[in-house]
């Protein structure tokens, strides 16, 4: 009798709001099934050919290829120039915490896509983790801005398409020290679309008043890794990078 | 003139994109072959390393730390935890420490006959 009654409750539920927790539930399931399918391990494609030193093959040889990112062809302004200068005279002494945004996109550390209806967390090796939220919130008011490492993300879907709009970035070269000097009033906007089943397209255009003089272009892709089926983490303990003059040593091993 | 030394430094740094340092404290323009036994093989963050026991022209046996990537990129490149073992006889080509201490960055390691290690485990080494 009771459970006959908590039906009857529900079904008059369903029928005077049009919504109710099965009726919630299909939404749901629908929502989910509307969203592409990105399961899996992801690299940057100009960065998947990073070898076991961590390192391109080509580094320090002539038309070895600078990362988009931080191409000195950009459109960088004088401000955006003198930044680089200053970026250069103390990266040889400086470590980085991880890759933070917008590097963590043109790099060698690998990173999932985590896709909800609500979200998508995009996700790397390191932990770094960019919240993308889809459900039709906005940015925070101007009074209430936060700058952080990872700024603030907003998303939609345009088909299969993932546009991603993302403001308040804190000065990139903080967190790592051969990032691009873009300053925190910097607006970077992106799109992604899965266009193979192993490839996943990705344009970023950013337009930074204070460091560019013209939106900067970048565009590549994202490959699936093909020798990881997992992410594991671990932290830094075993640092033996010393400073030596300025410049890093390797550290005896600790036994 | 300027513009071009920003352009050539940000060429070396750009390129290199290193998850933790810059590659400064390598001799990059030098690649030398390392022959020797496998004391220990650190599988850790934020970087790898080789702890080689190398015979000098006197006899005398020293301890090589030869830097890798961290774990991470060693297992994008097929590598994994067991990939080398203690008193394991192999041979490493690396970049020397700039300031000329037993050390180094390692681009490739092969085994004592002639076998590459690593590669794609799924298309098979």
């Amino acid at each position: 009798m009771q459970q006959l009654l908590r039906r009857t409750l529900s079904l008059v539920c369903l029928l005077v709001t049009g919504q109710g927790s099965v009726h919630a539930a299909e939404s749901r399931a629908e929502a989910f099934a509307r969203l592409p399918d990105w399961q899996g391990i992801w690299i940057s494609e100009e960065a998947a050919d990073t070898g076991i030193s961590g390192f391109p093959d080509t580094i320090g040889q002539p038309g070895a290829k600078p990362r988009q990112l931080m191409d000195p062809a950009g459109p960088w302004s004088a401000e955006g120039q003198r930044r680089f200068s200053a970026l250069f005279a103390g990266m040889a002494g400086r470590k980085a915490l991880g890759w933070g945004f917008p590097m963590m996109m043109e790099s060698p550390a690998p990173l999932q896509f985590l896709i909800t209806p609500e979200e998508t967390l995009i996700i790397n090796i390191y932990q770094e983790a960019r919240h993308v939220y889809t459900d039709g919130r906005g940015h925070p008011p101007e009074e209430d801005r936060w700058v952080t490492t990872w700024g603030d993300s907003t998303g939609s879907w345009e088909g299969d398409t993932l546009l991603i709009d993302t403001i308040w970035v804190r000065d990139p070269p903080r967190y790592f020290q051969a990032a691009p000097p873009f300053s925190d009033q910097a607006h970077y906007v992106e799109r992604l679309r899965m266009t193979a089943p192993d490839r996943i397209e990705w344009e970023m255009t950013i337009e930074d008043p204070v460091t560019l003089t013209a939106p900067l272009q970048v565009k590549s892709a994202f490959v699936r890794t093909p020798n990881l089926d997992r992410l594991v983490h671990d932290a830094f303990e075993n640092d033996r990078s010393e400073l030596e003059g300025g410049t890093f040593t390797i550290a005896p091993p600790k036994e | 003139m300027r513009k071009t030394c920003l352009t050539l430094t940000l060429m070396l740094v750009a390129a290199a994109a290193p998850a933790h340092h810059s590659p400064a404290m390598f001799d990059t323009s030098q690649r030398l072959l390392l022959a020797g036994t496998v004391r220990e093989f650190q599988w850790t963050n934020p970087h790898s390393y080789i702890q080689l026991l190398v015979k000098e022209a006197n006899g005398e046996e020293v301890e090589w730390s030869l830097e890798m990537a961290a774990p991470t990129y060693l297992a994008n490149n097929g590598w994994r935890p067991s990939t080398l073992k203690a008193g394991q006889q192999v041979q490493v080509t690396m970049s020397p420490l700039a300031n000329g201490s037993k050390g180094g960055l390692v681009w490739d390691v092969t085994t004592s006959d002639g076998r590459k290690l690593g590669g794609n485990t799924k298309g098979g080494n």
